[in-house]
């Protein structure tokens, strides 16, 4: 029986058209994905579902839902509708839940409101439907509060209070998009188990193929608000009829070309890390009780060898970002100490730094964040030359921006034009031609990729691989994304807690993890290959 | 919660006693001697004297300072050099005045302020939204003394409803009394008002633009089950710190406009104080004040922590 | 610093904001006053004409005039000079101790940012009007005590705003990779953080000059500002309340013309704030 169906259906936000006449159904029990990149329209679609446009967007065509007409339903039958028969659950849980009222209070809200139940039975079933989540209320009394919370716990109760009446549909917006690999299983696992339990309507929209390919019962690809492709899973992904579907699914599964790398003996290795450790001073839990110290990171060793890609891997907080940051000297070390190049570095001030830094360069994840909006790409580019002995000439300094542009695939005349007016993909190369401009030997990259959409994560993987290819740079690359490791790194560190607890060869490590945690994570990464390989297997 | 109050406690004391250390500081910088500053140039030695004694002033800087503070502490603010009482005893007759006066404007304003700030917020963009957003940028500009002028034109020299200035005292009555403070405190409360509502207006919208409100729009709630509800208890943080930082306002209002209606307040007894070169006087009075300052802005961040959980657990 | 294109689009956008617009028309009219009133003047601030005084507005004194007969609209003319003199020293003496304040603060965090958080709480328990009242008591009343007063006032408040908003930048990617390229605080100070706080300096600086009208205004009012001979419009309106039964318009232009003042500035910042804050641009 189809719950939801939507027709023709259009957005206007301003002189913008947004969307643009999209079909879309969804079954009783039925996971349907909305996959597209980003600006493809697919929050937007949700939003027309469940009548929360922002102001000023003028929607048009068809949705109904169970027998009912939405276009035309009140705002009053559309708060009797919302929470009760279509729940909603959103990207971002670190903001999603209000910070002043308890999780027991926003939960149970939604019951009262619809069933009129008193407060005692409301707690009741609250109670009930956050164990159900994962989130028994002998370890989550309903008086936690939201910052009491992890990332993943808050997204659970984000389900909760979505699933608390047992809706016939749930639109699920990018809900593990903001989450790491692990816990990004777990959310997806929840939300099956739900709709499987339920026989619930499942809207899950996506930007990634991959991690919807396993779940998903069919999927609507959308483009620039138009519907590009629409069908059953295995169909779609197997014959990948449309040319934009088939780029989707080659782009998730990119794997760049990348020469072999040269053996080196290990005693001249590029950087050296022994015993590495650091320890941020804790929150008092009381007003006389001892700050607890926290170790970021304890006890880490390892060499790279010079033109060597290395990939860091590991949940988020368990520790990556932290030794980047000291290996790159933005932060002191609590013990242990880091050479690069042989020569001890943990300890020298900025100007001892300064050849080093030379060597040394960095990138970072945020396309936006990553340049001051108020420099021309040339001043940006050239930054790291303020780390040469010999201020340049104004010429000598424009044929190495020239040269540094070139080499990531940039006009070198774009070099007057503001951060603003490049995309996020080259803004991505700008900030790689910043790294590069020193020439350096090693670069560390901070999650490169991860805010990209994946046809423009492919072409930034390529270009890492073919610079580590021409150029022989080293990479530390950090990710938690392990087809990114399998896509441009040799040799794979698997990081929890603070600690390093596998090291191997990256087809070693992702093919036969050995610790806990790399086995964690190479279940938990959605693989486009092996949800392939699966469904073609039931298919027979 | 231990942990945040005793911190903003402790602070609290701290930036008392180096505001204490600041107003007692500037007696000692006069330029000369405090005592022939005070009597003026045409004083015998003698007299001087005296009244460098009175004052301690022949004790050394320390000792002074220590043996003003705990006068401070137990009321004794030294004696008043033109009227030879305790200062204390002045600042207790004037704050009878002066503490009612804040009081009402502070209620009158906030009692006015935050219904048309949540009903701004409410209806953004209509036409009440507008005029009365408008009438509150024109009240945030206008100077409560002015404002407090043209009521004494209107209400008490053309229509004579309430007298134009001075106070009966308290033993007059009650409402004698009361009925003499209505013109200063609304000529106080309305800018302040204006400034409020503006304030309660921005951070409402604020909070209803965030994340968690589309959750709560989402599990069914009406827009205005989630304006009360959900996004004014997280507006409160930020119209508490206005409120805080109004209060010194409010106090120094208090001071000029005591002197439009020539009410017998703490301000007329400081302006007084100085025209006299009354020294002990104006730093008792001016030391109170700041005291008062520093207390509310203490009472507003131990009410942060009732407000937002955040606080409460953390440190 | 910005484009030429850049540049056009903010200034199309500002003069589309009506706030901004209007806020500019009513600053600009009453620096002309104030500049005119270097060269002309409607009738000699000093000049008494004890035979017409308290006259109300007629064709030859526009808005009457005083107890001693002199014209009230020359007299606004002139105070306007006191009260922007006096709100834009404070402006410049709370930016300019303020602003480099609040960055080191954040460039150096720690004990330095505590010790200037809790300066900031000092001196925000001293009212302008406080100060003023300790510094008349013991150095006797002036202009330059107005000015003195003031300006300690907006330091903690310029420091704030600068702190806050060096605080938000220095996690920055852009600051990290600078750090990267070797450079140390001070210069990324100067080349990152300082240009991309400017606006959020100059929205603050206006609502400081509005506030730094009305305190200037309160000041003189109670006899703590500039002296006479010098017009001021604090003091007009001190001067009005004596006569408020038998004058008023004494009363009711002064005030007035602070009033349009503070009210224009207010609007300029309104409309700077919207023009320059990409966050409140978003529509919601």
């Amino acid at each position: 029986m189809t719950l939801l169906e939507v027709r023709k259906l259009s957005l206007r936000i301003g002189p913008v058209e947004t969307l643009k006449g999209i079909d879309l159904a969804v079954n009783a029990g039925e996971i349907r994905a909305l996959v597209g990149e980003s600006g493809s329209g697919k929050s937007l679609t949700a939003l027309s579902i469940m009548k929360l446009l922002p102001a000023g967007a003028v929607p048009a065509g068809q949705i109904h839902f169970n027998g009912r007409d939405i276009m035309a339903a009140s705002e009053a039958e559309m708060c009797g509708l919302r929470g009760n028969d279509i729940g909603m659950v959103f990207q971002e849980p670190m903001t999603a839940l209000n910070p002043v009222k308890t999780i027991g209070e926003q939960v149970s809200e939604g019951i009262r409101l619809h069933t009129g139940a008193s407060r005692a039975i409301a707690e009741e079933r609250t109670r009930r439907i956050l164990d159900r989540v994962g989130l028994p209320s002998s370890k989550f009394p309903l008086d936690r509060y939201p910052h009491e919370l992890s990332g993943g716990q808050r997204q659970r109760v984000v389900i909760a209070i979505a699933c608390a009446l047992k809706p016939k549909l749930l639109i699920a917006d990018e809900p593990t998009t903001a989450l790491d690999v692990v816990l990004q299983a777990q959310i997806l696992d929840l939300l099956q188990s739900l709709v499987d339990e339920e026989k619930m309507g499942l809207l899950l929209i996506s930007h990634d193929l991959a991690v919807v390919a396993d779940i998903a019962h069919s999927i609507t690809v959308l483009r620039h608000g138009e519907v590009m492709d629409s069908g059953d899973t295995t169909r779609i992904l197997t014959e990948q009829t449309h040319p934009y579907t088939r780029q989707l699914a080659q782009a998730s599964m990119h794997i760049p070309e990348r020469t072999t790398p040269r053996y080196r003996p290990p005693h001249d290795a590029l950087l050296s890390v022994r015993n590495l450790g650091r320890s941020y001073r804790g929150q008092r839990a009381g007003l006389f009780s001892r700050h607890e110290d926290t170790r970021a990171v304890d006890d880490v060793s390892f060499d790279l060898q010079p033109g060597q890609s290395m990939a860091l891997v590991g949940r988020s907080g368990c520790g990556k970002s932290t030794l980047a940051r000291m290996i790159l000297a933005l932060d002191k070390p609590s013990r242990g100490e880091i050479r690069f190049s042989s020569q001890r570095i943990d300890q020298l001030d900025e100007i001892a730094l300064r050849p080093i830094r030379q060597n040394m360069q960095v990138v970072f994840q945020d396309p936006y964040g990553s340049f001051n909006p108020r420099h021309k790409a040339e001043r940006l580019v050239s930054e790291p030359l303020y780390l040469l002995d010999r201020p340049l000439s104004a010429a000598e300094k424009r044929e190495r921006v020239d040269r540094s542009l070139e080499r990531v695939g940039i006009a070198p005349k774009d070099r007057g034009k503001y951060p603003h007016e490049f995309s996020g993909g080259q803004r991505q190369r700008l900030a790689i031609a910043r790294a590069i401009i020193t020439e350096p030997k090693l670069i560390v990259a901070d999650e490169p990729v991860s805010a990209l959409d994946v046809s423009i994560r492919a072409q930034i993987l390529d270009l890492f691989a073919d610079l580590n290819g021409r150029l022989g740079i080293a990479y530390l690359f950090i990710t938690h994304n392990l087809s990114v490791a399998r896509a441009v790194t040799d040799t794979v560190m698997v990081m929890a807690d603070g600690q390093i607890v596998e090291h191997g060869r990256t087809e070693d490590v992702l093919r036969h993890p050995q610790s806990e945690a790399g086995r964690a994570l190479v279940e938990a990464s959605p693989d486009l290959h092996k949800a392939l390989a699966r469904r073609i297997g039931e298919q027979g | 919660m231990l942990v945040y109050a005793s911190k903003r406690i402790l602070i609290g004391i701290v930036t008392l006693l180096a505001a204490s250390i600041v107003v007692f500081s500037i007696l000692e910088v006069v330029p000369g001697d405090p005592a022939r500053l005070m009597l003026g140039m045409n004083a015998t030695d003698d007299a001087v004297r005296t009244l460098q004694e009175q004052m301690g002033l022949n004790q050394p800087l320390l000792e002074r300072y220590f043996r003003w503070l705990g006068g401070l502490l137990t009321g004794d603010f030294g004696r008043s050099f033109t009227y030879s009482v305790p200062v204390i005893s002045l600042i207790a007759e004037r704050i009878a005045v002066s503490l009612p006066l804040a009081l009402i404007s502070l209620a009158l304003s906030t009692a006015i302020a935050i219904p048309v700030g949540v009903f701004s917020a409410s209806r953004r963009g209509s036409i009440a939204d507008t005029a009365s957003m408008g009438v509150a940028q024109i009240g945030v500009a206008i100077p409560n003394f002015w404002f407090a002028l043209l009521l004494v034109y209107v209400f008490a020299v053309v229509l004579r409803l309430v007298p134009a200035g001075g106070f009966p005292g308290w033993n007059a009555g009650v409402w004698l009394g009361l009925k003499s403070l209505i013109l200063p405190s609304i000529a106080l409360a309305l800018p302040q008002a204006a400034i409020l509502a503006r304030v309660t207006r921005s951070a409402l919208l604020d909070v209803l633009g965030e994340d968690y409100i589309r959750t709560a729009r989402a599990k069914g709630l009406t827009r205005r089950r989630v304006l009360y509800d959900h996004a004014l208890r997280n507006a409160f943080i930020p119209v508490l710190t206005i409120l805080g930082l109004q209060f010194a306002f409010l106090l120094a209002g208090t001071i000029i406009i005591e002197n439009v209606f020539y009410l017998p307040g703490l301000g007329r007894l400081v302006f007084q104080a100085i025209t006299q070169r009354d020294l002990i006087v104006v730093e008792g009075v001016v030391m109170l004040l700041v005291a008062t300052v520093i207390v509310v802005n203490l009472l507003v961040d131990l009410s942060y922590a009732i407000v937002d959980p955040r606080l409460r657990s953390r440190s | 610093m910005i484009s030429a294109t850049a540049w056009r689009e903010s200034l199309f956008k500002a003069l589309a904001n009506r706030s901004f617009l209007v806020g500019l028309l009513i600053t600009g009219t009453v620096a002309l006053m104030a500049a005119l009133s270097f060269f002309w003047t409607p009738y000699a601030v000093g000049t008494f004409d004890i035979a017409g005084k308290l006259k109300p507005p007629s064709v030859a004194h526009w808005l009457g005039t005083d107890h001693f007969g002199r014209d009230i609209l020359s007299m606004i003319m002139v105070g306007s000079r006191n009260s922007i003199a006096v709100a834009f020293v404070s402006v410049m003496i709370g930016a300019g101790v303020g602003v480099p304040l609040g960055l080191w603060a954040a460039a150096r965090g720690g004990i330095i940012d505590e010790l200037l958080m809790r300066f900031n709480d000092l001196v925000f328990a001293f009212p302008a009007l406080l100060s003023a009242v300790l510094i008349t008591a013991v150095f006797g009343p002036g202009a330059i005590n107005a000015i003195i007063a003031i300006g300690i006032f907006n330091v903690p408040v310029f420091a704030r705003v600068a702190r806050g908003a060096a605080l938000s930048l220095w996690p920055r990617e852009y600051i990290l990779a600078a750090r990267a390229s070797g450079k140390g605080a001070a210069r990324i100070t100067v080349e990152h953080i300082l240009p991309n706080m400017t606006n959020l300096l100059i929205v603050q600086g206006t609502i400081q000059f509005s506030l730094g009208i009305l305190a200037e205004a309160g000041l003189s009012y109670v006899g703590l500002g500039s002296q006479p001979p010098m017009p001021s419009w604090g003091r007009m309106l001190f001067e009005a309340q004596t006569m408020i039964s038998i004058a008023p318009h004494m009363a009711v232009f002064p005030g007035l013309a602070i009033v349009f003042t503070v009210l224009g500035l207010n609007l300029l910042g309104d409309g700077l704030r919207d023009v320059l804050d990409p966050k409140l641009q978003q529509v919601r």
